[in-house]
């Protein structure tokens, strides 16, 4: 099999990778391996395909468009983010909100995040973390069987969640 | 001078003391952090790179787990040095091409780690011995905790915690165990199991060989989204499926042992032999002899040999780990001799 960086050298690294049952393969030659970094280590390299193959160019959106809108902190225009795949900054997630929601909706799915929130938030993250907190603590109950205690906390969370 | 005394031993996650480590070799847990009002690194200039790390190495020092770590300055180390540190699970692909304001923040154990200003400001893991990819989380979420006291973090409820690259937006977390599955390849189910795996919202990955497909028998399963569900349910749903793989992989073991104990206890005994008795030994050859001989070292064919020896000996004998110690660059034919006589010393002693 011939490197699929080089197109010269037999490749000696190959790498598979499987997500939703699909397979993506890697094959590389030991010099192009060692260059991107990976190489004949035994042991898995720590990046993964995916985010090397997020491809951004699949979302078709007009291309003066994309360069006209940029963000007041990194001037940064969804054109730039989407040749690099890279975002710029914090801000780019809400200056340019209309072009990054639709990618980041095929990448993650159409959701809300719900997982943990900075101790320091804003005033409105606040609540957020107390509930994070919460829960955390509720599983410790749970695992201490203190069911009781457990399901007042369960209501509490609950009380906290309908205010938001 | 840092990385030669690193690399006489072998890191803590190595020493096989975690449940289910004969199976599972590591587990990890990564975040990925910037901070609020900087240019993420891939766009940003070296002044804001280096404001970043100003700031991100005045918490490490106020950090209870970081403060009495090594930092080391990737502008300041050669090629093989980097690859050293990539070999140990340390640094990544994309952070050991170096550049200036990049730091590496590595606690003495190589438990914890910060690299600042790879493609995120900060990413931050832990690695623990075995399946116990819960207490992993554990102790990264503290961390963060402590190093969020003295650095804001961009955030926003919607998106939660904004990364580089849209593929970590959300929690900023990958949760991975890395698996040794020589019984489950050599009966060829790794295709099925993958598939499988990856069905459940996971990816699974393996690094093989030509012909072969199972070169080392290594695999890791990891999340895949980043946004919608809590680190804890993510971080349960990966360990869960770890488990199920384990106990997949101790059947093909019983039944290998049963249907063909003759033929593996001579593929181990071979493997063995070759590496007690060869003076030069090829990097795929010697990992492939290894992985073969750790699988008869859990089945108890080898009673003088453990685990860990076997997982050290991955370790020491990568060509940049080889070069690192020996304190200079060597040429391919000249590792595969230390190679050799390194594994031949450390399996011989044992005799
Ligand atoms: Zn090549
Ligand atoms: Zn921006």
């Amino acid at each position: 099999m011939i490197c699929q960086v080089c197109g010269e050298r037999e490749a000696t690294f190959h790498f598979q990778e499987m997500t939703n049952g699909q397979v993506k393969e890697l094959h590389l030659c030991e010099i192009c391996a060692q260059k991107k970094g990976l190489g004949q280590t035994f042991f898995m390299p720590s990046f993964s395909l995916s985010d090397l193959m997020a491809g951004l160019t699949e979302l078709e959106v007009p291309l003066s468009e994309e360069a006209s809108v940029t963000c007041s902190h990194c001037g940064l225009s969804y054109g730039d983010i989407k040749r690099k795949g890279k975002i710029g900054c914090g801000l780019c997630y809400q200056e340019l909100e209309e072009y990054l929601t639709p990618l980041l909706e095929r990448i993650q799915g159409k959701v809300r995040h719900s997982g943990k929130v900075p101790k320091k938030g804003k005033v409105e993250d606040q609540k957020e973390r107390r509930i994070y907190e919460l829960r955390k603590e509720l599983e410790i109950l749970v695992r201490k069987e203190e069911y009781e205690r457990a399901a007042k906390l369960r209501d509490e969370i609950r009380r906290l969640e309908r205010e938001k | 001078m840092i990385l030669q005394e690193m690399a006489n031993s072998a890191s803590q996650w190595s020493r096989a003391d975690g449940p289910e480590a004969e199976i599972v070799f590591s587990c990890r847990v990564r975040l990925a952090r910037n901070l609020e009002g900087f240019t993420f690194p891939p766009w940003a200039h070296d002044s804001v790179l280096k404001d970043v790390s100003d700031k991100v190495l005045n918490a490490v020092k106020r950090s209870h787990y970081l403060k009495n770590s090594r930092l080391i300055k990737m502008s300041e180390l050669s090629s093989t040095e980097r690859r050293f540190l990539l070999e140990r699970h340390l640094i990544s692909p994309e952070f050991s091409s170096g550049g200036p304001h990049r730091f590496l923040i590595t606690e003495k154990r190589e438990m914890i780690s910060l690299m600042v200003n790879e493609e995120d400001h900060l990413r931050l893991q832990s690695i623990l011995s075995g399946l116990q990819l819960m207490d992993a989380w554990r102790l990264t979420d503290k961390i963060d905790d402590e190093l969020e006291q003295n650095l804001d973090y961009a955030f926003l409820p919607q998106w939660g915690y904004l990364t580089s690259c849209p593929t970590n937006t959300g929690t900023g977390m990958r949760a991975s165990c890395m698996l040794h599955l020589p019984a489950l390849a050599v009966t060829h189910k790794i295709d099925e199991l993958m598939k499988n795996i990856s069905k459940l919202g996971l990816v699974a990955r393996g690094l093989y060989g030509e012909g072969t497909k199972s070169q080392g028998d290594f695999f890791q399963i990891s999340n895949q989204v980043t946004l919608g569900s809590r680190e804890e349910e993510v971080v349960d749903h990966v360990e869960s499926v770890t488990r199920q793989v384990v106990g997949q992989e101790k059947k093909a073991r019983d039944i290998l042992l049963r249907r063909d104990g003759i033929q593996l206890r001579d593929q181990m005994g071979r493997a063995y032999g070759t590496l007690v008795s060869a003076y030069l030994l090829r990097s795929e050859e010697a990992i492939s002899l290894l992985s073969k001989l750790r699988l008869g070292v859990s089945l108890n064919l080898f009673p003088q040999l453990n685990v860990q020896v076997l997982n050290e000996l991955f370790f020491m004998i990568t060509p940049a780990q080889l070069q690192v110690k020996e304190g200079k660059e060597m040429a391919p034919l000249d590792r595969d001799e230390l190679r050799a006589k390194v594994i031949r010393q450390r399996l011989g002693k044992l005799k």
